[in-house]
């Protein structure tokens, strides 16, 4: 018998040579260190081994014998360190999924650090050097590099700071529970048998030999009823073990016989007119949908080719005559595109992940989800249970970016395996699961033609976009287009291609980044033929007063001042400087509640929202403690349950501007409530009137829905307002399907990007970025950044790194694990200038609207046209690899 | 999501720091029977009198990347194993498991994917996705060798000890890119020891680089160890061994022989660096690291020669 021992606790080890340290640590019931790549790279699993950090995820458990193990719960355990205290201050964290890996890492550096080099700080190369095993898919980078280098000089030894996020203290401890870490007396583990091939029709389905196997408590099927698999790892069936290697072992057991059917692959192959149909027309219902909103009108459908849809065109034939008019003439100002972008993964560092039980008939769900109350409205409907049957819960949740919106696979796997045996069962996605099936921003090709006029206005503008989204349809593309600079005529085209590939799904900004990546070029592009200043031109073209504020900041910057001229420079080191513009639209979600009370001399603010890492929690604290002169600590803000009053879901942006206004609301009758049910008004002078008072108050509670919001200033108009008629049936449609309202005012950001060019080995870093967004008033300025910083570092990630691989024959996709599927680390984050520009919102209670996705948008771009700005070529396809960048150096093509 | 198509009766393998093995135990991959031996091996770096050195198979990547003597006599040993993984990983990984550690391809680590080094007839890659692949299509398997310490030790002419063999070299212990079905000719049972290290000559420097996307913690597109003695100016070694290129790790006699003797400056090696493609064969989706393996070499022997001629 071996024994290591754990934050100074004794722990017998298993025997078996198989079992990995984490299975050791997390089934101890040591939560905090938690289980993301299981290969190595993106440090999740750090725990100190004889104060050595090493993965857990690799190491045999057999390799702790006989030493000493400190997890995240053993490192602040005697109070905390001051890396958790600077991780708090500098709010080096959002979701808090990778939180205590990295504050394990870096503790064990500063310590060393300390221990030889006194209170010096740490350079930013010695902080990435040292957390380089370490990847944080929220992007909390830069909070991390001034968390490491204050704690490493001394200046946060000993102190407890006020965190700017509410619940950080639970998230730098590891005692944040995400539902990955949800364990019930009795509970089950849940697997799900996958297709192996990506067409088939499945036929003799025979689950009794997995039935059979000891331990297993349930078998359930998940095929759809055509009995069809279009892709591979669509689901077959799941079971319900005492433990995962037993459920590996039974789905293994389940036999089948696929009958193949010829599959097509991608957007090219499923094109071609003999290209095999993935849904025939009966079967077309059974597709995934890529956005965020209700399909809207019916589009016609060919082949694997839906469109085209072309709802936002304006004058469509008057473009294409003009376009081909000025081909002919060979106009010098038309630029002619074709923009490639290839597919995101959301890569969630928490999987999709659900733990069901039944209590009797009350159903209890903890699910990583982005939209608690809507989740409990459809479990009921889909299992024909009274909404207070259903409870939904998720206090955190680990990163979800689009990906966890709608009730999902995991989730009915876990009831219905729960159900099927009696007893609670946990499914949790594997990594290869989360970076093939869990849903993906797709991959587009997008043809471009803008033409400026004579007198340099913008006259027409045609964009087509066939967006790679699997088996799933619904692409808004080249539509967003026509939101943003007016032009007499646009054709704008949209179509899905469908093929034997995991369905797509809505990722932060939808459609968005993809316009802006084609859109943004063209106009630079612009402005180099008509030789004008590219932010001078954008002002020009681009109306809205928002945006108009953000081009003078930009304009203003001494790195756009300075630019040097791409033709000076013919080093092997290249710079450029590029700009590009990105808008989303501002929503909220219709009945959005918030209660506020007072519980035993304290006010709880309540509403069933989650906390993605989008800060929720400190939203609505700092505005309730803003009104009652409190701190955001002295607030307690109940979020993550179905069971309170009903708020939006996190996705298009629409928390903040959703759950403030209702706040407010309450706020006000809370204060008068307060008033009318005082025993004693407050000492004269004294300096809290409000502290004193809700101390003294009985437990009372008020709670209000989301008012429409004020007269808007003249010119301030619904971002859809601009697409004319169909604009306004989309709003209808989206305020109608959705509960979604499109307010006036459009948020916007302008991104100016600073990039090295190595023309040797083809790498391109960016050095200096400087977004200014316009979101109006912040409500949790700290976490805003974080935000902002978020934001940018993921469009880094699309533009110079990210790509899924698939098999072009099989299907299979080969980039599913976190080495093969490369989001940024910490040293590929550039120096950030973050500028906000409060104004443009005031006709909106609160006066602030969401940052998430406009955030995210005119990144690529940006990153692009610095590079044309630095060696003169234009890249039109991302990710911008070393294999792209040295063909197009050498004006060949990229495979 | 894994069930395993196994071709091939499963081999037992030992496991050292287990970095490799537990990935692909977890996956399927790998499914015979472990025999441990992280606790019994020599994990030692020893010195004979002349400054050659001995070093133990166990021996951690961490240690080698930090130890000041190996820094100063065999600088391209230190600096690969400082650039290779990751830091936490480097704690654990050994010299010895990262010779012996299996390919990258993604087609072979998939349980669910028939491969020629799982025993199969075909390679997918090579009819598929073979865009981290070789440059030089030595063999039927189109994955280049993964390990960044063999490239170094092919750098310094090491040899390598094994419980049945001894005096191997790098080409002895992982063959000639020919043969596919394994990623080193290790027999069943056989295990390496320890790595000797000639005696550095005088005047000797080292550098090692990759080329990657992101800035840490990813395989290397191309990696290239350089070992140079500059003497008057002139080139009188030049030893280059390149990984990511080929299934094994390869060493680039053309610029070697070109470089032999003359100036090191700019022109010289931005002239030779041209010759490092000499005997390539690129798929049809790998050229592009042609290019960067002559971007490597520029860029690795201008630092060194910048260093030694200033």
């Amino acid at each position: 018998m071996t024994t290591t021992t754990i934050n100074g606790r004794p722990l017998v080890l298993p025997d078996d040579p198989d079992a990995l340290l984490i299975d050791v640590i997390r089934d101890g019931g040591l939560t905090g260190t938690k289980l993301v790549c299981g290969s190595g790279v993106c440090g999740a699993c750090t725990v100190l081994l004889d104060g050595t950090p090493v993965v857990s995820c690799l190491l045999p458990a057999q390799a702790a014998a006989d030493k000493s193990l400190t997890t995240i719960e053993g490192v602040g355990a005697a109070g905390l360190h001051p890396v958790q205290n600077a991780f708090m201050a500098h709010d080096a964290l959002q979701c808090g999924f990778c939180t205590p890996g990295f504050v394990v890492e870096a503790t064990a550096f500063h310590d060393s650090w300390r221990a030889t080099k006194g209170a010096a700080t740490p350079s930013r190369e010695e902080i990435a050097a040292a957390l380089s095993g370490h990847l944080c898919r929220c992007g909390a980078y830069e909070g991390i590099y001034r968390a490491v280098a204050e704690a490493c000089s001394g200046r946060f030894d000993g102190n407890d700071p006020i965190a700017p996020r509410l619940e950080a203290r639970d998230k730098v401890t590891g005692l944040a529970r995400y539902t990955v870490d949800i364990h019930h007396d009795g509970q089950l583990e849940g697997v799900i048998l996958r297709a192996h091939v990506a067409h088939a029709r499945i036929t003799g389905l025979d689950l009794a030999p997995a039935r059979a196997i000891a331990g297993v408590a349930a078998v359930v099927p998940l095929l759809d009823d055509d009995n069809m698999v279009r892709f591979v790892g669509a689901p077959i069936a799941a079971v319900a073990a005492k433990d995962r290697r037993t459920a590996l072992k039974a789905i293994a057991a389940i036999s089948f016989k696929p009958e193949p059917l010829p599959a097509v692959i991608g957007l090219d192959a499923a094109r071609r007119d003999d290209a095999p149909v993935v849904f025939e027309k009966k079967d077309r219902k059974r597709a995934g949908n890529v956005s965020e909103g209700a399909g809207g009108a019916p589009v016609s459908w060919k082949g694997n080719v839906r469109g085209p849809s072309a709802p936002f065109s304006q004058k469509a034939k008057q473009a294409k005559s003009w376009l081909d008019e000025a081909r002919q003439q060979r106009n010098p100002l038309l630029v002619e595109e074709t923009f490639r972008v290839s597919t995101q993964q959301h890569a969630s560092l928490e999987p999709h992940a659900a733990v069901a039980r039944f209590d009797g008939d009350q159903l209890t769900v903890h699910i990583s989800t982005q939209a608690i109350h809507e989740s409990m409205e459809k479990i009921a409907k889909r299992y024909g249970l009274p909404h207070d049957k259903v409870r939904v819960i998720a206090d955190h949740v680990g990163g979800g970016f689009g990906s966890k919106g709608s009730v999902g696979l995991e989730t009915i796997a876990a009831i219905e395996l729960a159900r099927a045996a009696k007893a609670p069962v946990r499914v949790a996605f594997d990594r290869e699961e989360e970076l093939s099936v869990a849903g993906y921003r797709p991959a587009a090709e997008l043809k471009l033609s803008l033409l400026p006029s004579a007198e340099g206005r913008l006259k027409a503008l045609s964009l087509t976009a066939h967006a790679d989204t699997g088996a799933a349809v619904n692409s808004l593309i080249a539509g967003l287009a026509r939101l943003i600079y007016p032009a007499e005529a646009k054709e704008l085209v949209d179509f899905d291609v469908l093929s034997n590939l995991p369905p797509g799904a809505p990722f932060r900004g939808p459609g968005g980044p993809p316009m802006s990546f084609a859109l943004e070029q063209a106009v630079d592009e612009a402005a180099l033929r008509m030789k004008v200043d590219p932010i001078q031109l954008r002002k020009r073209w681009d109306t809205d007063p928002n945006r108009q504020r953000l081009y003078d900041w930009a304009a203003g910057l001494d790195v756009w001042k300075n630019r040097k001229p791409a033709a000076s420079q013919t080093g092997r080191y290249r710079r450029g400087v590029g700009v590009a513009t990105g808008y989303w639209l501002y929503l909220w979600q219709t009945g959005s509640s918030v209660e506020l009370a007072v519980k035993g001399g304290r006010i709880v603010a309540s509403c069933a929202v989650q906390d993605i890492g989008t800060g929720t929690r400190s939203v609505i604290a700092n505005t309730v403690a803003k009104a009652f002169d409190l701190e955001p600590q002295d607030v307690e803000v109940r979020i993550g349950r179905s069971n309170l009053p009903p708020g939006p879901g996190s996705g298009g942006s629409r928390v903040t501007a959703s759950v403030v206004p209702p706040t407010l609301l309450a706020i006000d009758k809370l204060k008068t409530e307060i008033k009318r049910t005082a025993s004693r008004t407050p000492a004269p002078g004294s300096n809290a009137p409000w502290r004193e008072m809700i101390a003294a108050s009985p437990d009372i509670a008020v709670s209000a829905r989301r008012q429409e919001d004020g007269k808007p200033p003249p010119g301030v108009r619904p971002a859809l307002h601009e697409a004319g008629i169909m604009g306004r049936v989309f709003g209808w449609v989206l305020r109608l399907m959705n509960h979604m309202v499109v307010g006036a005012g459009v948020p916007s950001s302008v991104q100016v990007m600073e990039v090295e060019v190595d023309t040797w080995l083809g790498h391109v870093r960016v050095l200096n970025a400087y977004t200014g967004l316009a979101i109006g008033k912040l409500a949790a300025p700290t976490l805003a950044r974080s935000q902002a910083a978020g934001a940018v570092i993921q469009g880094i990630g699309y533009a110079l790194y990210e790509t899924r691989e698939t098999d072009p024959l099989s299907g299979h996709i080969l980039s599913g694990s976190m080495e093969d599927y490369r989001i940024p680390g910490i040293a590929d984050m550039p120096k950030l200038d973050v500028h906000f520009d409060e104004a443009g919102f005031e006709h909106v209670p609160g006066g602030s609207v969401g940052i998430g996705e406009v955030a995210t948008v005119p990144t690529s771009p940006a990153i692009a046209n610095a590079i044309r700005d630095a060696i003169g070529v234009r890249l039109t396809e991302i990710p911008f690899r070393p294999d792209r960048l040295v063909a197009a150096l050498k004006g060949r093509d990229a495979a | 999501m894994s069930v395993a198509v196994m071709t091939a009766k499963p081999a037992p393998e030992f496991r050292a720091g287990g970095t490799d093995l537990s990935e692909r135990r977890r996956s399927g991959v790998s499914q015979g029977m472990l025999i441990d031996i992280s606790g019994s091996g020599n994990k030692a770096i020893t010195w004979d009198a002349d400054g050659a050195a001995q070093i133990g198979a166990l021996t951690t990547i961490a240690t080698i990347a930090t130890d000041a003597r190996i820094a100063a006599a065999y600088p391209g040993i230190g600096a690969s194993a400082q650039g290779l993984a990751t830091p936490q990983v480097r704690q654990v990984a050994t010299l010895g498991g990262n010779l012996a550690q299996r390919s990258r391809c993604w087609y072979f680590r998939r349980a669910d994917i028939d491969c020629l080094k799982k025993g199969g007839s075909t390679c997918p890659a090579r009819s598929g996705n073979h865009l981290y692949g070789v440059a030089f299509d030595l063999g039927p398997c189109v994955a280049p060798h993964p390990s960044t310490m063999a490239a170094a030790l092919l750098a310094y002419d090491a040899t390598i000890a094994t419980n049945r063999r001894s005096g191997l070299s790098i080409t002895d212990l992982l063959g000639d890119g020919s043969v596919s079905h394994a990623d080193h000719t290790l027999a069943e049972g056989e295990m390496i020891k320890s790595i000797a290290l000639p005696a550095p000559l005088e005047r000797e420097r080292a550098s090692y680089k990759r080329a990657v996307s992101r800035t840490y913690a990813e395989w290397p597109l191309v990696e290239l160890c350089a070992r140079v003695v500059i003497a008057g100016g002139k080139f009188q070694l030049v030893r280059l061994a390149a990984g990511g290129v080929a299934p094994v790790p390869l060493r680039l006699t053309a610029v070697e022989v070109q470089l032999s003797g003359k100036i090191a400056n700019a022109a010289s090696i931005a002239e030779a660096a041209k010759a490092a493609s000499w005997g390539a064969k690129p798929l049809p989706m790998t050229a592009y690291k042609l290019d960067l393996l002559q971007g490597l070499v520029r860029d690795v022997l201008e630092r060194l020669s910048d260093e030694l001629t200033t």
